[in-house]
């Protein structure tokens, strides 16, 4: 004997399924968003960690930055850059690239130099990798971050059709 | 020590440039490196214990003269290649102003396990008063 099915909302489903497609860049762009959020904050930990010494002197691989070069850090943040479309594929970094300038012992000194510097070590200053701390401790927070953000788009525009 | 961590400090102490583990007591003349482990990069956890880790190897070579470049990043590179295959990556360069000297950094990654080898056990006892 043939057993029947019936089943609805399928009408509904492939509406929203061609929906996604148009959106796939806005939903896409929503996750990022949060996830880069979550990366920002997580380097801004990293950075309000930084030990810092004051000096008069510096000893050959040695002392750690000076309050100063923390607080040009500490007053910008991590940024997060414009988003980069292309269709599906969105784009964006987290970090202190045109972050500007900052006075530092009576010197202009491009924040990013600072960062750089604090992060990879020189022949004097002992490195203190935040920036690769954040990305480890981070990195799965972000991703959770972003799966949060699409699942929160997704509903959104489901509400929106009706659904 | 991971194995392939030991290997790369042995291939880096046997190129040309003078390399020190985690660091130097005084600073040598113009070119030097500095490799060391640096951090936990990832670890499986599982059986209420880490399973597998991979760690973070930092590798700093300083030196001063701009067309020495080709020549120390080309040994470092190919150390790092033939130790680690394709898990580095030239993280930095920069120039320091005060002290106008080159500073290139690689990171790399490598698993294994930070603790001593298990000793040799001990040779079994000869046995006297026998033949």
């Amino acid at each position: 004997m043939p057993y029947t099915m019936k089943t609805d909302g399928l009408e509904d489903v492939e509406k929203l399924l061609t929906t996604l497609g148009d959106k796939a860049g806005a939903v896409a762009s929503a996750g990022l968003y949060e996830g880069a959020g979550v990366m920002a904050d997580e380097i801004q930990r990293q950075v309000n960690a930084i030990r810092t010494e004051e000096f008069r002197y510096t000893v050959f691989g040695q002392r750690s930055p000076s309050p100063e070069e923390k607080a040009a850090l500490q007053s910008v943040g991590a940024g997060i850059a414009k988003f980069d479309k292309n269709g599906g594929e969105v784009d964006t970094s987290v970090g202190f690239s045109n972050a500007g300038y900052a006075e530092v012992n009576g010197k202009r000194k491009p924040i990013p130099q600072i960062a750089n510097a604090i992060n990879s070590g020189t022949s004097f200053m002992k490195a203190q990798p935040f920036f690769r701390k954040a990305v480890h401790s981070g990195q799965r927070k972000a991703v959770e971050a972003i799966g949060r953000g699409i699942e929160d788009k997704v509903e959104a525009l489901i509400k929106e059709n009706g659904g | 020590m991971p194995d392939e961590y030991t290997a790369l400090v042995e291939a880096l102490q046997n190129t040309n440039i003078p390399f020190s583990e985690y660091g130097w007591k005084t600073r040598p003349e113009n070119t030097y490196g500095v490799v060391g482990l640096d951090m936990e990069a990832g670890s499986l956890a599982g059986s209420e214990g880490k399973q597998d880790r991979a760690f973070d190897v930092k590798v700093d070579v300083f030196f001063r003269k701009l067309a020495d470049m080709a020549e120390i990043a080309g040994a470092v590179e190919a150390a790092l290649s033939s130790c680690l295959g394709a898990c580095w990556e030239l993280n930095s360069i920069q120039y320091e102003t005060e002290t106008r000297l080159f500073h290139f950094e690689w990171i790399g990654q490598v698993t294994g396990t930070i603790t001593a080898p298990e000793p040799d056990p001990p040779a079994a006892e000869a046995q006297d008063g026998e033949g």
